[in-house]
């Protein structure tokens, strides 16, 4: 346990830039998955009330009036 | 003499012993921080004050020293006797054990079983997730304010404007509006092509290439508005075959760009797009 952190603490906080590196590309790819994972949350829970769910219906119904 | 010093003495000793008597958890901390030594600055300072009867003060505060000492120690005696009587228990003071003036609390309960290591590293990795959660937050916000400052979807469907390149013929220029400005549009010949590339562009106001101005050579399209002073100028129309405008005499040529007159630059061209072969989108 204590060398694991060593090493941990040697790799990532002991230079301050690799500690604030760190620090922000991770923010980076948090907000990424976050972004993603909550979009897909939102998607799962509104499945088939979104426009772009319904969207082929109306097209095809467009496209059939138009050829009218 | 001794008339005025004794006031002092009996002043102060009687201070110090009205409290310790009645009240003696509640004596303020001022009177009993009356010594000696305070006494003695005050008789100091009297005896600045009158130096004449220096030496009689002197003596009196000399007989009267002895019985100040000895109110105050009284006083401090007792209010030991008393806090040996009270139920608190002072962490600072432990009354079981002769010679042990300070009593350590015991820590170990508290103290941690990892190594100083782990606990650096848990405290560091704590503070970087509160500085990611900052910087993420500190993102958002500023993507929620600059969001809202930038144009919403009805006003971007708004300024895009869609023109069907088939209906103009060749050699035509067509004026279509695009956010309240008039736009040229001006399907040119292959002379006018020529022309316009021929044009040495170095030495002209606005030296800019033809090439520059359009995205394909047969589709001239800029914004209508002289850039004098906003004017719209006529089209077909001025010395070089292009545009120009009545207000104050600019001559435009056939790519749009100044050649005489007061204007300082070449027409705008807006920002366009041809997202199919005969369809042209402006905005």
């Amino acid at each position: 346990m204590a060398g694991i952190s060593n090493a941990i603490y040697q790799s990532l906080f002991r230079k301050n830039a690799v500690y604030l590196t760190a620090i922000f590309a991770s923010a980076f790819a948090f907000e990424l998955s976050f972004d993603t994972a909550s979009n897909k949350v939102w998607d799962s829970w509104n499945a088939g009330r979104q426009w772009k769910d319904i969207k082929p219906r109306y097209l095809v119904k467009d496209e059939e009036e138009d050829d009218d | 003499m001794t008339v005025p010093v004794i006031p002092i003495a009996s002043e102060s000793s009687g201070s110090n012993f009205i409290p310790a008597s009645s009240t003696p958890y509640l004596r303020s901390p001022r009177n009993a921080a009356v010594t000696p030594s305070s006494l003695q600055w005050s008789i100091a300072n009297t005896m600045s004050l009158s130096s004449a009867s220096s030496t009689l003060l002197r003596s009196c505060a000399r007989q009267q020293l002895p019985t100040a000492r000895a109110a105050v120690t009284s006083c401090q005696q007792r209010r030991g006797v008393s806090d040996a009587k009270a139920s608190f228990d002072s962490p600072f003071v432990n009354a079981g054990e002769r010679g042990s003036t300070v009593k350590i609390p015991n820590f170990s309960k508290y103290k941690s079983n990892s190594s100083p290591r782990t606990n650096q590293v848990f405290s560091y990795f704590m503070a970087g997730t509160m500085g990611l959660a900052s910087a993420v937050g500190a993102k958002a916000t500023v993507q929620d304010f600059l969001v809202n400052m930038s144009a919403s979807a009805d006003v971007l469907a708004q300024a895009k404007v869609e023109i069907a390149l088939g209906a103009i013929p060749e050699g035509k220029n067509v004026i279509i509006k695009w956010r309240g400005k008039p736009v040229f549009i001006r399907h040119r010949t292959q002379g006018e092509i020529d022309e316009a590339r021929e044009v040495k562009w170095e030495s002209l106001r606005d030296p800019q290439t033809d090439e520059d101005r359009v995205q394909r050579p047969e589709w001239l399209v800029m914004l209508g508005v002289c850039t004098h002073l906003g004017c719209v100028p006529i089209g077909e129309a001025g010395d070089y075959g292009g545009w120009f405008c009545p207000c104050h005499g600019s001559h435009y040529d056939i790519s749009g760009r100044i050649r005489r007159g007061p204007a300082p630059l070449n027409l705008e061209v807006p920002q366009y797009q041809f997202p199919e072969d005969e369809v042209l989108v402006i905005g």
